[in-house]
């Protein structure tokens, strides 16, 4: 285990990276997800969020992308499938996580294999869904801030109207 | 009474010393693995593939004798209580190098011999599909042959001691039973389990614990209960948030999934671990079990021991220091004299004189007190004062 020493003489334990090289594929990605989602804030001290922080960044780098990479490239038809049914899930649930493989799985949308063009197709579309989501979220808050300046009367109805027009394109 | 306990939190010093002294020894000893007597068998835990392996080489070796000679025979380690030995040094009920023979030509032992040979062809068949069954499934893969489950128990534990290997390994498990609940994570295949969020009953311990892996804990001490009741205090009164720390509970006897997921948790962790049984012979004998292993699966002890467990209480010093009122304790019967006086003569008692002293004790006052017995100064006189301050103090054996 990998240990990390508290303020008040008490330790946090990790399971070890080199334990994660056995794991199946995808489970670095959900360990890592799970302790910054559900553990940290339980750490009352900052240095110890900040080196735990840091581990899960290492556990990324060294072992969950890497892993993933390794049957991505890789010529085994099966062992690809599976994972891509794990990133596919995955990327439903939780994008950020699988954003590095982006480019591999762009690759594999090419592959002659139809199993795996549907699988990369469908998180290609996550990717897609994310990145809308995301512009949209920009534009609802432009849209908020024209609102009150129409309201206050800073913009014209038409500048309003158009700005209203953009964020419905979108949104549909 | 009830109106004198302490509300606040305690400094538990004591256990944060012993804390503290097994994270730098087990850091220290992480890589010394035990070093089993010369004279004892030695059992392996082993994968899938290697418990197959064992296996095929059996079975070969069985095929070369019929061929050879047309007599086969098996030969495994005597599970006889005159073969087991107490390791002084290591703590641990162990195997001796004692051989028995069991013959396939012979009319005593035809029957023993193919329900053998049936409890190895059933855990074949689960290494190769990767399953575990039950003891249970195992008698009723064949019940006229088995008759009566204690056979095909005996047998289970025949072929694992055959294969030199724990029953673990074999993927043949005993129903799950025990519960544990505190500061940890643990994954079970690729699902995550919080033990903090599983409500009062906590999580039912896997039998199948090579599918369990600790993923993160933050605990300073583990706690091991005899009694379910007691668990329940705990549990409601979410002791672990105010003294980090992993509880657990076989609900009684120690059973093999309780006890080898106790010894993985305290040794991959560091952590020290305390019992809190019944101040009663039945309550000690558990704590030994989990101490030092239980003669029916002395082979296995390396793998189910946990040697440095303290025994925190109901101690029999603590009856009259904490008062525990006389209406709380009960007489000791002929059964209990006994049976405190078989522990008597056991050596890893005979070893801790503190424990020999409380035992006596226990003799001489001829009373037995169950962990119950501290309700008497409220409900959570248990949770707020007993173990805080005995974990304070330092007061355990």
């Amino acid at each position: 285990m990998k240990i990390f020493n508290k303020k008040d003489g008490g330790i946090v334990q990790l399971t070890d990276k080199e334990k994660m090289k056995e794991w199946p594929i995808e489970l670095p990605l959900i360990f890592i997800e799970y302790i910054r989602n559900n553990q940290l804030k339980t750490y009352e001290d900052s240095k110890l969020k900040k080196d735990i922080e840091q581990y899960l960044d290492e556990v990324l780098e060294d072992i969950a992308i890497p892993g993933l990479i390794k049957v991505l490239d890789g010529d085994d038809f099966e062992e690809t499938n599976k994972a891509l049914v794990r990133i596919d899930e995955l990327a439903k649930k939780k994008i950020d996580l699988v954003k590095p493989i982006k480019p591999y799985v762009e690759k594999l949308v090419k592959k002659d294999n139809k199993e795996i063009r549907k699988l990369s197709n469908s998180i290609l579309e996550s990717f897609a869904k994310a990145e809308r989501r995301k512009k949209l979220a920009e534009k609802r808050k432009i849209m908020q801030e024209r609102e009150k300046e129409f309201l206050a009367g800073k913009i014209s109805g038409e500048e309003y109207a158009n700005a209203r027009k953009e964020y419905l394109i979108l949104k549909e | 009474m009830s109106s004198k306990i302490k509300q606040e939190k305690w400094d538990i010093r004591a256990a944060k010393k012993l804390f503290q002294e097994s994270l730098k020894n087990g850091l220290e000893e992480n890589k010394k693995q035990i070093k089993l007597p010369e004279h004892t068998v030695k059992i392996d835990e082993l994968s899938r593939e290697l418990t197959l392996d064992r296996i095929h080489n059996l079975t070969d070796s069985l095929i070369e004798m019929i061929y050879e000679t047309g007599r086969p025979a098996i030969r495994l380690p005597s599970r006889t209580s005159a073969n087991i030995i107490w390791d002084e040094k290591n703590d641990l009920l162990l195997l001796g190098q004692q051989i028995m023979e069991k013959q396939f030509h012979s009319l005593a032992s035809v029957a023993d011999i193919t329900r053998l040979m049936k409890v190895l062809e059933k855990i074949n068949e689960l290494l190769l599909k990767d399953l575990h069954a039950t003891k249970r499934e195992i008698f009723y893969s064949a019940v006229q042959l088995f008759g009566d489950q204690k056979n095909s128990d005996k047998c289970i534990e025949d072929v694992a001691t055959m294969l030199y290997t724990t029953r673990n390994s074999t993927h043949i498990v005993a129903s799950a039973k025990g519960s544990c609940i505190g500061r940890l994570r643990i994954r079970d295949k690729n699902d995550i389990i919080d033990l903090e969020g599983l409500g009062s009953g906590g999580w039912t311990i896997s039998p199948m614990l090579d599918n369990i892996e600790i993923i993160e804990s933050d605990a300073e001490f583990i706690l091991v209960l005899e009694k379910d009741a007691a668990m329940i205090r705990l549990a409601e009164a979410r002791f672990w948030r105010k003294y980090p720390c992993i509880i657990l509970t076989a609900k009684g006897a120690a059973d093999i999934a309780t006890r080898m997921f106790l010894r993985r948790i305290s040794k991959e962790l560091k952590l020290p671990v305390f019992s809190l049984v019944d101040s009663d012979p039945y309550g000690h004998y558990i704590h030994s079990v989990y101490l030092r292993g239980s003669k029916r699966l002395s082979y296995e002890s390396p793998f189910l021991a946990t040697p440095d467990i303290k025994l925190l209480g109901v101690l029999t010093r603590d009856l009259e220091k904490y008062k525990i009122p006389n209406d709380c304790r009960i007489p000791m019967n002929q059964t209990d004299i006994k049976r405190t006086k078989e522990l008597l003569n056991e050596g890893f008692v005979k070893k801790n004189k503190e424990w020999e002293t409380d035992l006596k004790l226990a003799l001489k006052l001829k009373v037995k007190a169950e962990i119950q017995a501290l309700s008497a100064f409220g409900f959570e006189f248990l949770t707020d004062q007993y173990i805080p301050e005995k974990l304070s103090t330092g007061d355990w054996i």
